[in-house]
């Protein structure tokens, strides 16, 4: 089955991201594709390069960016989510005199229509956090 | 095409994610979707006229729910029990909109290949 995923809680506040990446382990193991996994509210804090959590815990954003480099998985930010709360692509960064390396690896930034377009194609489109 | 419903169940101006989350509907539509909405729960209230978020320095997101039409959105439903609960009625929203008891929302939404709720 072709599964997308939409994450909508930052990553330590709530347990939404971590609820998603144990789901979509177990969806891997399973043999279902996952499509893309989209970053909306405040789910774009998940693509913060700068988080440093302390050293015996997990790494959320580490995590996201290990499961887009081993399996290929399109992990998309929210354009205008991300803007709104200071998350800048870089080219955007470089205009408006940003800070350019905000992004963390595996992760890029775009608009709705990528989001629309993975309701419509995955059989199942679930979202975790409010 | 795919039915896709959005549930909104908390007022307009409290937080971000309210309009964020008409921003899917919008997008939705523009991509010649069937959106439906539902207004339930404190949700209602996002529909009440003569709102004033500029007030305390937000911007007036009424106008986003006027825009629903443009988008060809016109399947707006609101939860009966979550209007009588709160004392309002239909004369005192933004937009046009069909009120439905609860029991008969819930056949809607079992027809819908998307739900979405925040």
């Amino acid at each position: 089955m072709k599964i997308s995923i939409q994450i909508n809680a930052s990553p330590y506040q709530h347990q939404a991201a971590d609820s998603a990446w144990h789901f979509i382990q177990a969806a891997l193991v399973a043999g279902h594709q996952i499509y893309r996994v989209f970053f909306y509210h405040d789910g774009i804090y998940n693509a913060l390069r700068d988080s440093r959590p302390p050293g015996d815990e997990r790494d959320i954003v580490k995590r996201w960016s290990a499961l887009q480099a081993e399996h290929g998985i399109d992990l998309v930010v929210c354009v205008s989510s991300a803007q709104r709360r200071g998350l800048l692509e870089q080219s955007v960064a470089r205009k408006v005199g940003g800070y350019e390396a905000a992004l963390a690896d595996g992760f890029r930034i775009a608009g709705l229509g990528l989001l629309m377009e993975a309701i419509i194609d995955a059989d199942r489109h679930i979202c975790f956090g409010s | 095409m795919k039915n896709i419903f959005f549930i909104i169940d908390k007022p307009l101006h409290g937080n971000i994610q309210t309009q964020e989350f008409i921003d899917i509907a919008l997008m939705a539509a523009a991509f010649d979707q069937r959106v439906l909405m539902l207004f339930e729960g404190d949700g209602v209230y996002a529909l009440l006229q003569q709102q004033t978020p500029e007030a305390i320095g937000l911007k007036n997101s009424s106008p986003l729910l006027k825009a629903l039409s443009v988008y060809d959105i016109n399947d707006v439903f609101v939860e009966a029990e979550s209007m009588r609960e709160r004392g309002l009625s239909s004369e005192q929203f933004v937009i046009e909109v069909n009120v439905c008891p609860r029991a008969e929302l819930k056949q809607q939404q079992e027809t819908a290949d998307q739900l979405f709720s925040f």
